[in-house]
């Protein structure tokens, strides 16, 4: 067993000065950086976008090439850590993580700055020191997002009433930042009612839903609903479908998905409060390289929400953020 | 055995080491530019430990004849049981010694695991695929349970040490968790092929009813197997723990039962038992990780890296039937 761990050392020895080896990618121009963008998993929607995002950044900055990887099984903290360790030995010019853990990839980051490969961290927070650990943080700023739809809620119910608040998810940051933002702005409307009886929707679309209609039950005389993210709208979608109150009651959701946005179409959703992966992936990806050119950085960056109504969910823009085309962004037939 | 058959058994018990080698001589062919770097090997051998910790204990029990599929959700509820332990409010003097009470009661976790698969599987005489089948999910969900479904954060204190890549006492090169693992397998070796204890385990394997009409006590052989392999999988939870800089993750390796059985198998051992090797494992896992690290630093897609290690298995399994068919 010591054999083996002699073939690899002995191996890493005699390779050394291929090492030195000038890397040139035709015509004398130098080569060109290679930027780990990493996911938090690969299959999903959400991340597709931050790939496309990041694939549209490789495109308009010269000579750059993107290598998406994400962990080999969706949401494994430990194969996130051991990605990002073989990044950084892999001598990859620059990595771009969304960490799964705030704790966890601490440890790889700080590896990457001690081999002087530049991290930019996206989407979610890393505890980590910004501009000594990585180079910057960008992600949504999820406060505003919540302060937005609660300002347009307050409006669409004429500022009175009574309006519900079902909450995501204890531990859950970003959506405790949304709930956070809209309680804010509710405050501002002195003749709303906030019914926030801290309840949780909890991780699917069937807690969700189940505890929607125990919420709309005890309160049936609401004026306006708020819901933090994608699942926790959807539940309640249906909760209001079933008491026939969808597209009676103004309603704001957060995120994306097909059935949301034909939830728009119809009316039975007032509004969706998106984020914007695709702005995410390609700035996350343009702060590497401008560090890694010598071009100052911004520490934190914000990619923005928007607030999508019925009336504009077909303008170009915000189509674009309701149902990207991934497909041709990312280039494959 | 004649003479030409003994060369042949020395061929095929280093037929693994040998896969291991044409593998890092390949890559170095594939990819000259991007060759394997001190740290390289490093961060291999680190991302080796825990598949092949829980793959020396995979041996033993694999090499009896059995089969462990409870490891990876075993290895998540030692790791919360290690961090909750570092949580433990144990007075300001703790600090040297609580990171040994966790991985004391990581092990322990552990063991009583493994001694639990071996006591269903040799008291009901249920087969080992079932009972483990059902002590995975088991295990996952009292690893949910004390670990409130989400991760429990614990310092590590000096159990960081342990696994971080680069060790801070430079002489060591490699992590010590790495020294830890070789002079865990190799002590697994001595308890396989050089005690009674290991004997009657892999004549278990072989032919169990033999092994019983020549007295072997099958039960408590097969209860020890199973225990030990618990032990080994606790220690990767501990070990687990500290990679995650601390933390008790519930969700964490759901699927390392596979990735263990396939090191084991790669490493040249027969599902059916009585042949195992763990100086086999131990190449079987180096080669999964050589693989993940050369997929990451080729920039291939991880979809690549799955059709490989896939094909690799079978290779490594239709290697075995070959050779049966030559041996009988």
């Amino acid at each position: 067993m010591v054999s083996c761990a002699a073939v690899l050392l002995a191996s890493s020895g005699c390779e050394k000065p291929a090492d030195k080896k000038p890397e040139t990618a035709g015509g004398g121009t130098p080569a060109s950086l290679r930027i780990a963008v990493v996911p938090k998993g690969t299959t999903h929607e959400y991340w597709q976008s931050i790939h496309a995002g990041a694939k549209q950044a490789e495109r308009e900055l010269q000579g750059v090439e993107i290598t998406f990887r994400g962990p080999q099984k969706e949401d494994d903290r430990d194969q996130q850590v051991s990605l990002v360790e073989t990044l950084v030995s892999s001598r990859y010019d620059a990595i771009v993580l969304a960490p799964l853990d705030s704790r966890a990839l601490l440890a790889p980051v700080k590896l990457a700055a001690a081999a002087k490969i530049p991290v930019v961290i996206m989407d979610s927070g890393l505890d980590g020191k910004v501009g000594e650990d990585f180079v910057s943080y960008i992600a949504t700023d999820n406060k505003a997002g919540g302060a937005m739809a609660g300002k347009k809620l307050g409006e669409l119910m004429g500022g009175k009433g009574k309006v519900l608040l079902l909450r995501y998810q204890e531990g859950s940051a970003s959506t405790a930042l949304r709930e956070e933002g809209f309680v804010e702005a509710i405050r501002g409307f002195p003749g709303i009612e906030l019914i926030d009886p801290k309840r949780y929707a909890g991780a699917t679309r069937e807690t969700a839903q189940q505890a929607a209609e125990n919420l709309l039950t005890t309160n049936s005389d609401i004026g306006g609903v708020f819901c933090p993210n994608e699942s926790s709208t959807y539940g309640m979608l249906l909760a209001l479908r079933a008491r026939n109150m969808a597209g009676k009651v103004p309603f704001i959701g957060f995120d994306s998905a097909r059935e949301l946005v034909d939830a728009l179409a119809a009316g039975e959703v007032s509004a969706l409060t998106v984020q914007n992966p695709i702005r995410m992936g390609y700035l996350a990806v343009k702060a590497a390289v401008d560090h890694l050119r010598g071009q100052p950085v911004e520490p934190l960056m914000d990619t923005g929400v928007a607030l999508i109504t019925k009336d504009t969910m077909n303008t170009p823009e915000h189509k674009n953020l309701l149902s990207p085309d991934l497909k041709s962004l990312l280039g494959t037939p | 055995m004649n003479r030409s058959g003994g060369v042949r058994t020395v061929l095929t018990s280093l037929a693994p080491a040998l896969t291991l080698v044409a593998a890092v001589l390949l890559f170095w062919v594939i990819a000259p530019d991007r060759p394997l770097g001190l740290l390289d090997v490093r961060t291999i051998l680190i991302q080796t430990v825990i598949v092949a910790t829980v793959g020396l204990g995979m041996t033993l029990v694999i090499a009896s004849g059995g089969i462990d599929l409870s490891v990876g959700s075993a290895v998540a509820l030692s790791g919360v049981v290690a961090a909750k332990v570092m949580n433990a409010d144990l007075g300001p003097d703790a600090a040297p010694w609580q990171p040994a009470l966790a991985l004391i009661a990581a092990c322990g976790a552990g063991a009583l695991c493994g001694a639990y698969n071996g006591l269903l599987h040799t008291l009901l005489g249920l087969p080992a695929f079932i009972v483990t089948l059902g002590t995975l999910g088991f295990y996952r969900g009292a690893a949910k349970w004390i670990s409130d479904s989400s991760p429990v954060y614990a310092k590590a204190g000096w159990l960081s040490e342990w696994v971080a890549p680069i060790p801070s006492i430079p002489w060591l090169v490699v992590a010590p968790a790495v020294w830890l693992m070789l002079a865990l397998a190799f002590g697994a070796a001595i308890l396989m092929h050089r005690t009674v204890f290991g004997r009657h385990a892999v004549a278990i394997g072989s032919n169990e009813e033999a092994a019983r009409r020549a007295g072997v006590p099958v039960r408590w052989v097969k209860l020890r197997v199973y225990a030990i392999c618990g032990l080994c999988v606790g220690l990767a939870g501990v070990l687990q723990f500290a990679r995650l800089g601390g933390s008790g993750d519930p969700t964490v390796q759901v699927g390392l039962e596979l990735r263990a059985i396939a090191a084991v198998v790669i490493g040249g051992a027969s599902l059916t038992g009585g042949v195992a090797s763990i100086f086999g494992t131990l190449c079987g896992a180096l080669l999964m990780a050589l693989l993940d690290n050369r997929s990451t630093a080729l920039g291939w897609p991880n979809y690549v890296q799955e059709l490989l290690v896939g094909h690799i298995i079978i290779a490594a399994v239709a290697l075995d039937r070959i050779r049966g068919r030559r041996l009988s």
